[in-house]
């Protein structure tokens, strides 16, 4: 390995075959439908024109963006700075949860909180106001992004703000620094070189979100394009119709991608010191804070309360008795941990090819390299700008035209689809970490001579395993929750708990559905606070 | 010394290394019974002829028709019957479109009369050569491919202890003051939809955007499919959700609750007629074709009303269950022939779209 030689070195191998796969697959998905089209034939559409569908989708994907990534900073910093009140722990494990929810339990939960007839409707009541019907609509779309993803902002944010490094902050602290002043001076900066990825992230989930806006949206005249490329795909069958819609949703967001894929943090800062010095807050910034995270809990945790009082009506014993769900639960179960670790090694793979791209000791001053480097983000992120319908219908036809059965195909199809999904957030957890833990071990590690497993033992796990946890927890839980490719491929023999809630929902068993919400909730939970905890292990005793 | 804390920890690594051990141990039976499942059922496959049926996912549930009707089945036709469920009426015909001559379905069964002619025209449906001399629907059905196997009417379902006083006909409703809302689903995805939009055009005609016009304050929101309106419904967000005459039946029978009723409207409601058909590609001709004769048998008829919740399409059902009777029996039925639906669909979308977007 000769620094700055720009060869492809064995570590970097994996990834870049893992990115390659990832790009290939991409390109086979449109080429056979595509292909597919010809042999049907199109209709003339009866969808909204695709400026306005454009349009709206653009508005409402910025203004929740921008309200997600306001709440996400407030609650960040309001947390970073409360570090012992009871139950922190569990809402820092909870932030993450409501981003892999199903999201009709999440819209179900919100209505009961925010609807027509929900709490805060019959609390107003007493003082003879109303918000009536404000949940429905444009003000519901986005009400349900925030809480979907301002949460997910703040989880990531938090960490970022919690790795200041102590010196930073004696110094800041030795300079009687005021609140506001640290907070432009010392975090803002720390917090700034992951906004740009955050906001990209926020932006492209809201802009291909569709069971909410489906909903919430009250009215046909607030369709996003995913919704759109539902309707010609679904109901028209126009294929011809979808894969134009799917080729201006993937200019739009593609572009995104590419330039949130070529953005690097430059930030080096690592925290050496797990304690953090302390920085007594005076009395009026406490209450500020204070009030930011309450204000949070009132409006995030109300609607999971309700999700557990729904579930807890149900006839719960009933339920684990029946054969239907258990196999439900052992399908979810044992899909979620295959797709968690198959994202858990193509992250990885990724992330260790793009840090050795990115180490200055290694190829990063080759121009190449930097576009391949590129290109290995892109194909991670790729997959966020692909409608889920698209990539199902893609797979069904390659299965088909493969000779696979298709319902035999299934397992595959669906832990195939499932780690695409996670794959953008478990790179955007796994590469900073990897790239830094390079940036400040790499001289030592070289002249150690220190390679293969022996520097993956010494370096790299001690320094990301907390990511590694955080990264196996969020894919578990996508695929758990998942309902996107399932709905083309499900079947009797092959169902998971999201279709099974769904099929009770669709014949009348509200409060059977509401029973396994709970339980998919309570699962999200457990492995949120459980699974980090796992691989943290002796995070403290090392540094 | 923190003893507590110690002994936290080390108990912590066992049992992490205990989970990882069970976790593998899990994984590797969880693919073996796996494994032996597709042994067992290639097994199976060889011994007894397998007709495959493609409907959605409600029919096929653990709670739905599907299984009464599998057992019944078998028990006189020395094979093997397997239901696969699609997520929509619709998804049955585009997962057959998709798969093409490589289909494994024999028969679609749970498409809706008004998207018989949209299904025809894809050719992929065979006659289904059945006597249909059992059926007793309200309307004469003449179809020789699709084979109805039951009905329902479309229809406003409220909570009768909060809206006291429900509007009999769409005019009463359109009167009403806008904090009156209601749910309904979009007729492009969700059956129930379509047949609204269907029921507004034949009461009245020209005059329907009018009507729409009218209606669009009340409609509190459109969502995609029927359950997804019904939930909403139940959480008493809107006071009434566009369903069937035959909704209550499930809260009566199964909940025994009986605040639910359907609003009987005067001008007559929509029907909804399900239907099947036989795969022009099947394999399995002969025993398909006896499906279809047994579909309009006792044995098949009499599961319909308490699993599907519809009326059963023919009169070898016996007496309907006990709680029918309270239900409302539109005296006028309606419905559009499959070729003017598939005629005109799309004009009157773009009516339907026009209105409600104002």
């Amino acid at each position: 390995m000769r620094p700055g030689g720009g060869i492809v070195s064995g570590s970097s191998l994996p990834g870049l075959l893992v990115g390659a796969g990832l790009i290939i697959l991409a390109g086979s998905v449109f080429g056979v439908i595509l292909g597919l089209q010809s042999e049907m034939t199109p209709g003339d559409n009866v969808g909204s024109s695709i400026a306005h569908v454009l349009g709206f989708t653009l508005l409402q994907a910025s203004l929740s963006t921008i309200l997600a990534m306001s709440v996400g900073v407030a609650v960040a910093w309001a947390l970073c700075h409360q570090q012992r009140f009871p139950g922190r722990g569990l809402l820092v494990a909870l932030l993450a949860t409501s981003m892999v929810l199903p999201t009709i339990v999440v819209v179900l939960g919100l209505v009961t909180v925010f609807g027509r007839n929900g709490w805060l409707n019959h609390v107003a009541d007493l003082g003879n106001l109303s918000i009536g019907g404000a949940i429905y609509g444009l003000g519901g779309i986005i009400i349900a992004h925030v809480f979907m993803d301002g949460p997910f902002v703040a989880r990531g944010l938090l960490q970022r703000l919690e790795a200041i490094p102590a010196e930073h902050l004696k110094l800041g602290r030795s300079l009687n620094l005021s609140a506001w002043q640290r907070f432009r001076l010392i975090e803002w900066p720390a917090m700034a070189t992951t906004l740009p990825g955050f906001s990209a992230i926020v932006f492209l989930l809201c802009f291909t979100s569709f069971p909410i806006v489906l909903i919430l949206g009250g009215s046909p005249k607030f369709n996003t394009l995913e919704v759109a490329i539902y309707e010609a795909i679904k109901l028209e069958f126009d294929l011809g119709r979808a894969m134009q819609l799917a080729l201006v949703q993937l200019a739009v967001c593609g572009g995104l991608v590419m330039l949130a894929a070529g953005y690097r943090p430059q930030d080096a800062s690592i925290s050496t010191s797990a304690a953090r010095p302390i920085w007594p807050e005076p009395r009026r910034i406490i209450i500020v804070q204070a009030a930011i995270i309450g204000l949070f809990l009132a409006f995030f945790l109300s609607p999971l309360i309700s999700v557990l009082i729904d579930g807890l009506a149900a006839d719960l014993t009933g339920l684990f008795a029946d054969s239907t769900f258990q196999r439900a639960l052992g399908t979810s179960l044992v899909v979620a941990l295959l797709s968690s670790a198959v994202t858990l090694a193509c992250a990885l793979a990724i992330a260790l090819a793009k840090r050795d791209l990115a180490s200055p000791l290694r190829m990063a001053q080759n121009r190449r390299t930097r576009l391949v480097s590129w290109l290995l983000s892109f194909s991670g992120m790729l997959y966020m700008a692909m409608p889920a319908l698209v990539l199902g219908l893609g797979f069904f036809v390659i299965a088909r035209a493969s000779g696979v059965d298709t319902t035999r195909a299934a397992p595959l199809v669906v832990v195939i689809a499932n780690v695409l999904i996670a794959l953008p957030f478990a790179l955007a957890i796994l590469v900073p970490a990897a790239e830094k833990a390079a940036l400040r071990f790499d001289r030592q590690a070289l002249s150690l001579r220190l390679k293969g497993l022996a520097r993956w033992r010494i370096v790299e796990w001690p320094l990301i395993r907390a990511e590694l946890g955080f990264a196996a927890a969020l894919s578990f839980c996508f695929s758990f929750g998942d309902l996107g490719v399932i709905a083309l491929f499900g079947s009797r023999d092959f169902a998971t708990l999201p279709w099974l809630l769904y099929q009770k929902m669709g014949s009348y068993r509200t409060t059977e559905a509401a029973g396994i919400a709970l339980i998919l909730f309570v699962v999200v939970l457990v492995v949120f606070v459980v699974v980090p905890r796992l691989f943290q292990g002796r995070r403290y005793a090392q540094t | 010394m923190n003893f507590k804390k110690l002994f936290a920890k080390k108990s912590f690594t066992a049992t992490q290394q205990g989970t990882k051990g069970v976790t593998m141990y899990r994984i590797f039976s969880c693919l073996l019974i796996a494994l032996l499942g597709v042994v067992v059922n290639a097994a199976q496959a060889a011994d007894k002829p397998v007709l495959t049926i493609y409907t959605y996912d409600a029919f096929a549930a653990d709670w739905g028709p599907a299984p009464k009707i599998k057992k019944a089945f078998e028990g006189q036709c020395d094979c093997q019957l397997d239901f696969v469920a699609t997520d929509s009426s619709i998804g049955i015909l585009r997962k057959i479109q998709l798969e093409g001559a490589a289909t494994k379905a024999d028969i679609a069964l749970g498409l809706d009369s008004n998207l018989t002619d949209v299904a025809g025209k894809t050719g992929l449906f065979a006659a289904h050569n059945a006597d249909a001399g059992a059926l007793s629907l309200p309307i004469a059905w003449q179809n020789t491919t699709f084979l109805p196997f039951d009905y329902g009417y479309f229809a406003f379902v409220y909570n009768s202890e909060k809206v006291k006083a429900a509007p009999a006909s769409f005019e009463a409703l359109a009167a009403l003051p806008d904090d009156f809302k209601i749910v309904i689903q979009d007729p492009r995805s969700s059956t129930p939809g379509l047949g609204l939009l269907l029921w507004v055009k034949k009461t009245y005609g020209d005059k329907a955007a009018v009507l729409w016009k009218r209606l669009a304050p009340k409609i509190l929101t459109v969502t995609k499919g029927w359950s997804d309106a019904y939930g909403l419904f139940l959480k008493g967000e809107a006071d009434m959700v566009l369903s069937y005459t035959t909704s209550p039946a499930y809260h009566l029978i199964a909940e025994k609750d009986a605040r639910f009723k359907a609003a009987a409207f005067d001008e007559g409601h929509y029907m909804q007629v399900e239907v099947a058909a036989i795969v022009k590609s099947s394999k399995q001709q002969q025993l398909a074709r006896r499906f279809m004769q047994f579909m309009l048998s006792g044995d098949f008829q009499s599961v319909i009303p308490t699993t599907n919740w519809m009326y059963p399409a023919a009169n070898t059902a016996g007496d309907l269950p006990k709680g029918f009777d309270t239900l409302h029996m539109p005296k006028t039925s309606l419905l559009m022939s499959g070729a003017e639906v598939e005629k005109n669909r799309k004009v009157w979308f773009g009516e339907w779209l026009a209105a409600l977007n104002r």
